[in-house]
């Protein structure tokens, strides 16, 4: 589409007068004036005057009329989209596809479960949780005390089920969990605290 | 009161409004012949242009209250039809929109020039339907419905300048078309 001489569109919008302008723009000018002329021509008809009157003096339809009409009527729709952003779309579909995001943290199986363990021990030098879950062997789980300020903890998978544990400040006091949902008494008198692992997913 | 005297659009309102629905008939009569040549020329088509505007009229008369002003009834009605136009153009794609349901036929005693006038009409619809359904709307408004660019805001919803580019690009369009067929 070539841009026409702005003197066209000046004439057009009433800016100017059409005799100021050169034969060729006036020529032109006449052209779109003949076109809109000859687009004004009436359209033969008959009345609408009788059609509408017939449809208005018809009830309106029930909101709810209207609601089912919209349901069962067939719709268009129309999506414009730029072939760039499509693209793009497509490409993080298939890379999520292909390489699906890692969720940060520990994998959990069907039967697992999380188990927290919190312990406040001001001056200890590490802390350790054992239990039935590793046999009462210290060192498998490790608490830490990230912020320095005596509480340890640690976040561990185990499989669903309850467990009976205490922990072992630096290597050698047992104590048990008094933040444990329940305490219970092992054979060499001492309270085992008890962990229930519940299952993640259900 | 003036009894021979038409009533204005804000009296016919008013009226309706009042419970003369029968009124509405005299709104109708007003108007149906713009709005009609309007959507023919937007759709295309006769019969598709009547479908719009009956079910407008009919529109404007169930939503003849939210008719902020009354005195700007024409504009009002404009911009129903306009809008159904438009939707019925996105349902529809324009390849479909006849442009030869009522095809000039020679008749013996058409004469030459009305001939001629046929074929350049004809011409310029075929320029017409060529434009976006937007610039095809700014240039009847323009230029075929007789409105200001103000009213021409009021019918479409956009802003005077991007009113006055669609026409001007319409009018680019249109020149070189019928340049072509010189």
């Amino acid at each position: 589409m070539n841009a026409i001489d702005p003197r066209i569109h000046q004439a057009l919008d009433g800016e100017l007068a059409p005799a100021t302008l050169s034969g060729e723009l006036r020529q032109a000018v006449e052209r779109l004036v003949t076109a809109a002329a000859l687009l004004a021509t009436p359209i033969p008809a008959a009345s609408l005057e009788s059609r509408v009157m017939v449809l208005i003096r018809r009830p309106a339809p029930s909101r709810a009329r209207r609601l089912l009409g919209w349901f069962v009527a067939p719709h268009a729709v129309t999506f414009r989209v730029r072939p760039v952003w499509s693209l793009a779309f497509a490409a993080v579909v298939a890379l999520l596809t292909l390489f699906p995001m890692r969720h940060e943290g520990p994998d959990i199986g069907e039967h697992e479960g999380i188990a927290q363990f919190v312990g406040r021990f001001p001056g200890a030098q590490s802390v350790h949780a054992v239990g039935s879950f590793n046999d009462w062997r210290p060192g498998s789980i490790a608490l830490e005390d990230v912020d320095q300020d005596g509480v340890w903890r640690a976040t561990v998978v185990l499989p669903a089920g309850a467990y009976e544990y205490m922990f072992v400040v630096d290597g050698e006091r047992w104590v048990p969990d008094r933040l444990a949902e329940r305490l219970v008494a092992d054979e060499f008198g001492r309270e085992n605290s008890i962990v229930i692992v519940r299952p993640a997913r259900r | 009161m003036d009894v021979t005297r038409a009533p204005s659009d804000a009296e016919v309102v008013a009226r309706v409004l009042s419970g003369d629905g029968e009124a509405f008939a005299l709104v109708v009569r007003r108007y149906e012949a713009g709005l009609l040549r309007f959507a023919a020329r937007m759709l295309g088509g006769r019969d598709a242009a009547a479908d719009a505007v009956a079910e407008s009229f009919v529109r404007a008369y169930r939503h003849l209250a939210s008719c902020r002003d009354p005195a700007r009834l024409r504009t009002w009605l404009y911009r129903i039809v306009a809008n159904r136009c438009k939707s019925h153009l996105a349902r529809r794609p324009i390849a479909d929109v006849s442009l030869d349901e009522a095809p000039p036929v020679a008749d013996p005693s058409d004469t030459a020039a009305s001939l001629e006038r046929a074929e350049q009409l004809a011409l310029v619809r075929r320029a017409l339907v060529r434009l976006s359904p937007e610039k095809r709307e700014a240039f009847l408004l323009k230029h075929v419905e007789g409105l200001s660019y103000e009213e021409m805001a009021a019918v479409t919803g956009e802003r005077i300048p991007t009113l006055k580019m669609r026409v001007h690009r319409a009018r680019e369009a249109l020149l070189q078309v019928l340049e072509e067929h010189e």
